[in-house]
């Protein structure tokens, strides 16, 4: 990793105005923090307050209306989308709430997928990816597609394709919304286990046993910061 | 590669709508593939009977439409009159055919007596001996060479026929040579006589009144045979004091060769025509698919654009996929078209003209691979540019 930039991400004064025809709706008011490397950071906030346009802002799927943002020393307010897409595949990780595999793929497949697109030649995939789920603790399950795995166990494999790449950043936007109690308990445990290993990890919740385990929560309203520091318990 | 891969899934999975998709393509490309075919055969089939015809040598008759038939007939003197006067002319040959009951032994059967020269009208190759010599025109001898078929008939004990004898009516014939058996069919039957006997013989034997009607000349330099032919018509209607109404026709190998390719170049058209408009019904068939396969796919779409994938690397996967589709479609066709081709060749043109065309295989291949190039290009593009336009926020939100 590069060590002369600790920070992996820098946000200042974004703000995000969707437009629908004449109504303006300010989804980000202008918002400013920086995540260190290593750093495992909750996202809390009502429904409606702007977490998911936050992460779709860091997850460079969406530009930030106006501010700047640096993703790991790189500046990407400004590139176009064929840069944004190669930041994407390089430097970050994106795990859905929905899950969202391909449908009809294995979980090998599902998690090679990106070092396809990054160029990776087929038996390296295959065996990174066999790797990757290795350590999401579903290496026998490879060649199970989605139907036939069990949410969490496909949450797993969204996981494992999220981080085969190696990214700077794992971003994750109720990662356990769809799932029950326990499946969400083994979920937040992985990561808390991918963050003992040095991962950066940003996650979106709006339960507090959830956000706990982080070592830090960004609370919104409305589009605003309205608190920024250690889970209460700590 | 991966795009395949997930490209054939994805068709498979689909199987049902693939299939209709490509039924257009199946049938546009099965139909211009079985015309192709048919038309190579036939051609082939219409050149290799015509291959058999001296290219030398022209035939000049009266033409059928005018009024006096009798008046503007050929006479033998007409004829050396022609081999005289007519430059580039080497040999005038009448034309004619007598039936006769022909006689060997108790083995018999009626066949054609016809004229001929030392150039035969028909140089398909011998079985047996030799062709008439041009001592056997200068003398006018009694000799005979056989068809195939007239052999058998004639000869049903096979073996070496020359030098044994065959009778006409009155006159007795020797045999000199047996033509080698032609491809099977009535195309190549009929061309030619059964039984030919020198045309000087013939003369004395047959052409009482000076009349031949119809002739047939060998030109020495046939790249000027066209001249020489309206010459000779020129000169026939001189020879026959220029009466009003006078007219000859000449017929040559080149000439029917031109007309047979003339309904060639019509066909060729024709399938042109359909391949245009199965083309273009099959692809807006393909566009619609691949439309409705993106829009189905948008969510996809999103995920594999949040993971990284390029707009490029979308458009691939899109245009691939209508690609396979279209080739499968095409692949479907040709074997649909060559299948029928054959069919229709084995069992109606063999039987007809008794000519085994070979499979037009590099043609129909390229037939079918420009129909997938052309289709998919023009109908899977767009598609495949939509699919990598998606905006991944909201495909991704695309329920
Ligand atoms: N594509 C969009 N177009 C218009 N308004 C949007 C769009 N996405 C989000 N919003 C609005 O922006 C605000 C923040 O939404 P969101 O970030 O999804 O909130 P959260 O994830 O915290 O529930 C909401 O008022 C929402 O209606
Ligand atoms: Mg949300």
């Amino acid at each position: 990793m590069n060590n002369q930039t600790p920070l992996a991400i820098d946000v200042r004064d974004v703000t995000k105005t969707y437009s629908m025809g004449s109504l303006e709706v300010q989804a980000l008011s202008g918002v400013t923090f920086t995540i260190a490397r290593g750093e495992y950071v909750a996202v809390m906030g009502p429904s409606g307050s702007g977490k998911s346009t936050l992460m779709n802002v860091l997850g460079c799927l969406d530009r930030a209306t106006t501010g700047s943002y640096r993703l790991d020393g790189v500046d990407v307010s400004e590139l176009d989308d064929n840069r944004l897409a190669e930041i994407r595949l390089r430097k970050l990780g994106f795990v859905f709430q929905g899950f969202n595999l391909l449908a009809r793929t294995d979980a090998l497949k599902n998690v090679a997928l990106p070092l396809f697109y990054a160029g990776v030649p087929g038996r390296e995939r295959t065996a990174a990816a066999q790797r990757q789920l290795a350590e999401v603790g579903l290496g026998d399950r490879a060649h199970h597609k989605p139907n036939e795995l069990s949410g969490g166990q496909q949450q797993r494999v969204a996981i494992a394709r999220a981080l085969v790449n190696d990214p700077a950043v794992l971003l994750a936007d109720e990662p356990t919304g769809n799932l029950d109690s326990k499946t969400s308990e083994e979920i937040m445990a992985l990561f808390a286990t991918l963050n003992a290993r040095g991962r950066t990890i940003i996650l979106v919740s709006h339960d507090e046993g959830v956000a706990n385990h982080a070592q830090r929560i960004i609370r919104l309203r409305d589009g605003l910061i309205v608190s920024d520091g250690p889970p209460a318990g700590r | 590669m991966i795009y395949f891969e997930e490209a054939l899934r994805v068709l498979f999975a689909n199987k049902v709508r693939s299939l209709l998709t490509m039924t257009g393509l199946i049938i546009g490309v099965g139909a211009v593939i079985a015309i192709q075919v048919l038309g190579s055969s036939m051609a082939g089939a219409v050149n290799g009977a015509l291959g058999n015809m001296a290219d030398n040598s022209f035939i000049v008759a009266p033409n059928g439409v005018q009024g006096n038939f009798r008046r503007a007939a050929i006479k033998l003197t007409d004829i050396t009159a022609i081999e005289q006067d007519v430059p580039n002319i080497e040999q005038g040959i009448p034309l004619g055919g007598q039936n006769f009951l022909i006689q060997n032994g108790h083995h018999q059967a009626r066949y054609f007596l016809t004229p001929d020269s030392s150039q035969p009208f028909n140089d398909s190759p011998l079985l047996y001996g030799r062709r008439f010599t041009s001592s056997d025109i200068a003398d006018a001898t009694n000799v005979a060479v056989i068809s195939y078929r007239s052999y058998q008939k004639l000869f049903p004990h096979g073996g070496d026929p020359t030098g044994r004898s065959i009778y006409a009516g009155i006159h007795r014939y020797v045999v000199v040579g047996v033509l080698a058996a032609p491809k099977r069919g009535f195309i190549n039957a009929q061309f030619g006589g059964d039984i030919t006997i020198p045309y000087t013989t013939y003369v004395n034997q047959y052409v009482h009144d000076g009349v031949a009607g119809a002739a047939r000349f060998i030109v020495a330099d046939a790249s000027r045979m066209n001249l020489t032919e309206i010459a000779v018509m020129k000169q026939l209607k001189v020879l026959h004091g220029n009466q009003k109404g006078l007219q000859y026709q000449t017929f040559d190998k080149s000439q029917l060769t031109k007309g047979i390719n003339g309904i060639f170049g019509v066909l060729t058209i024709v399938v042109a025509l359909i391949g245009a408009v199965s083309l273009v019904v099959a692809g807006i068939g393909v566009m619609n698919i691949m439309l409705v396969s993106v829009t189905e796919r948008t969510r996809e779409i999103g995920v594999r654009k949040a993971i990284g994938a390029r707009r490029g690397q979308i458009l691939a996967q899109f245009f691939i996929e209508a690609l396979l589709l279209c080739g499968f479609g095409c692949g479907m066709g040709l074997a649909i078209g060559l299948s029928i081709g054959w069919i229709v060749n084995q069992f109606a043109i063999v039987k007809v003209t008794g000519y085994v065309a070979p499979l037009p295989w590099v043609e129909s291949l390229l037939i079918a691979g420009a129909f997938t190039i052309v289709v998919t290009l023009a109908f899977g593009t767009y598609p495949a540019y939509r699919a990598a336009r998606l905006d991944p926020i909201e495909a991704l939100r695309y329920e």
